[in-house]
């Protein structure tokens, strides 16, 4: 067991290591490291803006953003902080600015009205442990809109804190450190947003 | 530890965000208050229900993500990829290792732009070389031994080898000239190289109106083994997307093309056309495609037409 622990401690130098050599590589302007970087790193983000942003058109601008940015500001990545918890900060501001403005037009539904009906866009995206069974898929969606419309009424930065709590697993003091506030506040943050969501979800859980 | 504040800690406490002592006292409550604990279940499940409900992104989303960025930064490379152009064989090196290095995709446009570039350079600086001339010495930087065919030695302490060479000409010209147009008909079948077949479709998208350049572009989405290539091909045959023989290829690409995206752009291309092939086509496509959204495509486009879902 501690074995395991030391092996993977290890590996995870080794990784931090490599990737060090990596960034210094795309410093130096060598576009093969970059594209190492990306291919590392995107799936993850695109995850994230995906959940965060409930729609696959944003998701795919926060991508393209933020890995120009990446592209354009990686000269200024000084090691002081990871090179993850510094491309999520610049993945989350830009989610952030997404979720503030659809405020500022009022929530977007994923639902939209078409001739055959209203039709949920996010339908058209797998998810975890989707079931084939139409009576299961009807109630998957029933939940599903039921949790859109939970996520709907945290603020922008609950929303932010929740999904990188929840579904990224990463640590408050790292989300804190993210958005530029203290692991306290994410803290609160973090509280807030269960409570809502319980209230909203509580009689289907 | 009073209930009200164990409820209050159970988020924090199921996220392990707690200090150590106060997760002990929560656990200690827990085991003792059935109320708390029913509390407990709760939040457990909300969160396996979140869990359930985490949205993954389809593959094909994140290959248009990887190849818009590519492209995005093909654009933002181009104007230092001019600049550079003073040097022309710094800029060869330059796109030589672009185009040829394996496993680079992101600079591939930019090193065809700079060969494109190179050309006008070389033209002005290092002139012509004759064609079928042999080259005395090896300063000439344009020739390339393709294979040697035998090396003789003499008396005198010299060999003589005999060699095949191969020679790069760089040629440049406006897009509306039919020699230019015939070389990017060949460069958009070269094998081995996605990266200049892209630039070369790309270039010739918007003159489908020929019909060798629109033979070339139906011969791209029906067998280029590169989705990128086959997409940019698509959108040069938007234009004929009424001619048959259009609607053929695009038939087929539906239902045979691995690639999503691919599927999604023609079923765009197909359905803006309506006849009795497209629904044929339509409906045969929803019985064996796996992806929910062109799946949902088809259903809504065979409904507009008034026509049935699946074929019985």
């Amino acid at each position: 067991m501690l074995q395991d622990a030391a092996g993977a401690a290890s590996a995870r130098a080794v990784a931090k290591v490599d990737e060090a050599t990596v960034i210094r590589a795309v410093q130096r302007g060598d576009q093969d490291a970059f594209e190492q970087l990306v291919r590392a790193y995107d799936q993850s983000v695109l995850r994230l803006a995906m959940n965060l942003l409930r729609s696959p058109e944003d998701a795919r601008d926060v991508y393209q953003e933020a890995f120009l940015r990446v592209y354009r500001n990686i000269h200024t990545f000084r090691f002081d902080c990871s090179f993850h918890t510094w491309l999520y900060r610049i993945v989350t501001n830009i989610c952030l600015d997404h979720l503030r403005k659809r405020k500022v037009r009022r929530e977007e539904s994923s639902i939209v009205e078409t001739a055959d009906g209203p039709v949920d866009r996010m339908d058209n995206f797998e998810q975890e442990g989707t079931h084939a069974n139409p009576e299961r898929r009807f109630w998957n969606r029933e939940l599903g809109s039921r949790i859109d419309s939970a996520l709907g009424g945290l603020t922008p930065r609950e929303r932010t804190v929740f999904e990188l709590r929840h579904y990224q697993g990463l640590r408050l003091r790292t989300i804190g450190e993210m958005l530029g506030t203290s692991e306290e506040a994410a803290k609160n943050c973090l509280f807030r947003a269960t409570q809502k969501m319980r209230v909203v979800l509580g009689d289907l859980v | 530890m009073t209930c009200d504040a164990v409820t209050k800690a159970i988020p924090l406490y199921y996220y392990g965000e707690v200090a150590p002592d106060a997760e002990d006292a929560i656990e200690e409550h827990l085991e003792s208050c059935a109320q708390c604990r029913e509390e407990w279940g709760r939040q457990k499940s909300l969160a396996a229900t979140l869990d359930r409900h985490e949205l993954a992104p389809p593959p094909e989303l994140l290959a248009e993500c990887r190849h818009d960025l590519a492209r995005a930064i093909y654009r933002e490379e181009a104007p230092a990829v001019r600049r550079s152009a003073s040097d022309p064989w710094g800029l060869f090196r330059e796109a030589f290792h672009s185009l040829w290095h394996p496993g680079i995709r992101f600079r591939q446009p930019a090193g065809a732009v700079a060969l494109i570039a190179l050309g006008f350079f070389a033209a002005r600086f290092t002139g012509t070389w004759p064609a079928g001339a042999s080259f005395a010495g090896f300063a000439t930087p344009d020739a390339m031994v393709s294979s040697i065919r035998s090396v003789q030695p003499d008396n005198t302490g010299r060999v003589q080898i005999a060699l095949d060479e191969t020679r790069r000409r760089v040629i440049s010209g406006r897009l509306d000239d039919h020699n230019i147009q015939r070389l990017l008909m060949a460069a958009a079948r070269e094998q081995d190289n996605p990266g200049v077949r892209v630039e070369s479709v790309e270039l010739l998208k918007d003159r489908g109106s020929s019909a060798a350049v629109r033979g070339v572009l139906l011969e791209a989405v029906t067998h280029d083994p590169n989705p990128g290539v086959r997409l940019k091909a698509l959108e040069g045959l938007k234009s004929f997307a009424s001619d048959a023989e259009v609607r053929k290829t695009l038939a087929q690409v539906l239902l045979k093309d691995q690639n999503a995206g691919v599927r999604i752009q023609a079923i765009d291309l197909l359905i803006a056309n309506q006849d009795a092939a497209t629904v044929s086509t339509l409906q045969t496509l929803i019985g064996k495609e796996d992806n929910n959204y062109i799946r949902m495509r088809c259903q809504n486009a065979l409904r507009n037409m008034n026509a049935s879902v699946g074929t019985f």
